[in-house]
């Protein structure tokens, strides 16, 4: 299993996943620098004039910082994750190579699972460099740091979604092929984004309360087929705390995408835990049935 | 009675649009070269796969050296060269090898040993430590042959393993393929390289839309005569007679063509050891003896007859 493992560090390595991503993630760090200063200037600005600015308006500023920070990082953990594992069975055995592997004195799952692994480890260390250069960004120009363990707890939910995705992918390439499964993978994850995003405007009662009810049952439902948005949804609500501070600060006054919509539950995260669980479970069992 | 390396028993495999195969039974000795020979989509991939454990058969059963197909144990003794690969254009040949070398349960110091052993052999040589992007597919086919051999298996699976290969290629593996086979491995060679099997194998089989046709020793199969072929001078039909005296029944003569005031002689002989007395016979008689070789039947007409007249799944529309 660890050589499989090391096996698919070495191709996300050599395939210049990793150059590309490391491009694209510095090209990031400049913009949401750029974006960071210009919100945290503001304040600034208020604070030279004379005007004293309470603790929680810097608060809501970082808040809204974070805010656009992990927007974008949710989708780039969210995008590596799925396109790292897309072929990962059906284009392996389309050029060979997987026949070559399996017919080895190895059980099936564990090649699987070094694969699972291989593409976990990546997209959680990916995750942890984003997460904490987020977070140092804003802390520079915001001049707010979140608490250890509060940081520890977002941080545990915001690399969540990369297990989930990479379970929910590499069952989709038992049976599709790498364009297919990109495909079906990046609208099933769109439609999970859809959802908060209905989910968001509801919250800011910016659709109108006829026909909510509709609206609710069908956001809950894409959100119970792609939990991915909607545990960026939970990290966001850790990190800013706002079941304890709920009635002080309303970030959702800028009514935007980058808004916070309703915060899921525990037992929505119970349920997302499961789901990780089901779809790599029944991965592993279509790849032990499967014919090559 | 020893357990036999390979052995199917009515083996099926139905994937529900007529491909596949239907009671496969074959038997397989320990050291044998197995050639399995049959046109484009008569199911020979699909038991070599059964035989791999890569897929499940519908009915029936597949055992290596008394292990159902499939399970690690059977595993342990194969090594396979699939029919279509293309290894990732990222890694070295060394690093494949010793991936394989991983897979296969062995350390490091042996893994790197047997790796250099095997290019050498294979003749990738010191070519083993550029990246695959820059081998041509012979050289990938070459890779796939080394990586089979890796685990130094007992039985070795091998579909159409010179196909992609230059005549060079093709006679090298021919010659890598005796060594194992002199090794006392088992081979099982699926190709359409007739030469090649007719060269390399003790037995045959031949298959044609999932079912086996014929299965023997290759010269069972071809049904071989001991013929030879005489270009002599000086020939007189009186000859012939006189051989045919003095072997009676055991020794046929015919006449064949005349060319050049010599003339072509075919002849059919109980056993080797009559040329030389034929010989001996004919430079009494003053007959003058240019050429003696003997006729060997090709298993290539033997297949053209075997399947000519029969429908072949892999060509319908």
């Amino acid at each position: 299993m660890t050589a499989v493992w090391a096996l698919t560090w070495k191709e996300l390595i050599r395939k210049r996943v990793t150059m590309m991503t490391a491009v694209m993630t510095v090209l990031f760090w400049i913009a949401y620098w750029f974006v960071a200063a210009a919100i945290a200037s503001e304040t600034n600005s208020i604070v030279t004039t004379g005007i004293q600015v309470n603790v929680l308006e810097k608060y809501t500023i970082s808040a809204m910082v974070l805010t656009i920070g992990f927007f974008f990082g949710a989708f780039a953990v969210a995008f590596l994750s799925i396109f790292s594992s897309v072929s990962a069975v059906t284009g392996e055995a389309e050029t060979g190579v997987l026949q070559s592997v399996l017919s080895r004195p190895i059980k099936r799952w564990h090649w699987f699972l070094g694969r699972w692994l291989g593409f976990v480890s990546y997209g959680v260390l990916y995750g942890i460099i984003l997460f904490v250069t987020i977070i140092l960004i804003c802390k520079i120009e915001t001049g707010v740091l979140f608490e250890g363990i509060v940081l520890l707890k977002s941080f545990a939910l915001f690399v969540s979604v990369v297990p989930l995705l990479v379970s929910i992918t590499m069952l989709g390439s038992c049976w599709l092929g790498p364009l297919g499964n990109g495909i079906g993978m990046t609208m099933l994850f769109g439609m999970g984004w859809l959802g908060s995003t209905i989910g968001r405007f509801m919250s800011e009662s910016m659709i109108e309360r006829e026909g909510i009810k509709t609206l609710e049952t069908i956001t809950g439902l894409i959100q119970l087929a792609m939990p991915a948005d909607a545990l960026q949804q939970r990290m966001l609500g850790e990190l800013f705390s706002i079941a304890e501070l709920s009635g002080l600060f309303n970030l959702n006054r800028a009514h935007s995408y980058f808004a916070i919509g309703a915060i899921p539950s525990n037992t929505f995260l119970v349920y997302s835990a499961l789901y990780t669980a089901i779809m790599l479970l029944a991965g592993l069992l279509v790849l032990r049935k499967k014919d090559f | 009675m020893s357990i036999a390396a390979i052995e199917t028993l009515q083996l099926s495999k139905d994937y529900g649009d007529g491909r596949g195969c239907s009671g496969v039974t074959l038997k397989i000795k320990h050291g044998e070269a197995f050639g399995f020979l049959g046109p484009n989509g008569a199911g020979k991939s699909t038991i070599v796969k059964m035989l791999t454990g890569l897929i499940k058969p519908t009915s029936g059963e597949a055992r290596i050296f008394g292990h159902a197909s499939g399970t690690l144990e059977a595993r342990r003794r194969l090594g396979y060269l699939p029919e279509l690969f293309r290894y990732p254009a990222w890694l070295t040949g060394e690093e494949v090898l010793a991936f394989h070398a991983k897979l296969c349960g062995l350390d490091k110091p042996s893994a790197r040993k047997r790796s250099r052993l095997l290019l050498d052999e294979v003749g990738i040589g010191s070519r083993g430590s550029d990246r695959l992007k820059g081998y041509s597919k012979g050289m990938q086919q070459r890779l796939g042959l080394a990586c089979a051999l890796m685990g130094d298996p007992d039985v070795v699976l091998l579909d159409e393993p010179a196909s992609a290969l230059d005549p060079v290629g093709r006679h090298e593996v021919r010659e890598l393929l005796q060594r194992l086979r002199s090794q006392g491995k088992t081979i099982f060679l699926n190709s359409h390289l007739l030469e090649d099997v007719e060269q390399l194998c003790d037995k045959v089989a031949l298959l044609n839309n999932g079912h086996v046709l014929a299965e023997g020793s290759v010269e069972q199969v071809l049904g071989s005569k001991n013929e030879w072929r005489l270009r002599v001078g000086g020939y007189t039909p009186l000859a012939s007679e006189r051989i045919e005296q003095m072997f009676g029944a055991a020794v046929k003569v015919t006449m064949l063509t005349w060319m050049d005031e010599s003339a072509w002689l075919e002849l059919e002989l109980a056993d080797d050891e009559q040329i030389g007395l034929v010989n001996g016979l004919l430079v009494e008689m003053g007959v003058i003896l240019y050429e003696v070789s003997k006729v060997k039947s090709r298993l290539d007409d033997w297949f053209m007859q075997a399947v000519s007249g029969l429908e072949h799944r892999g060509e319908r529309r």
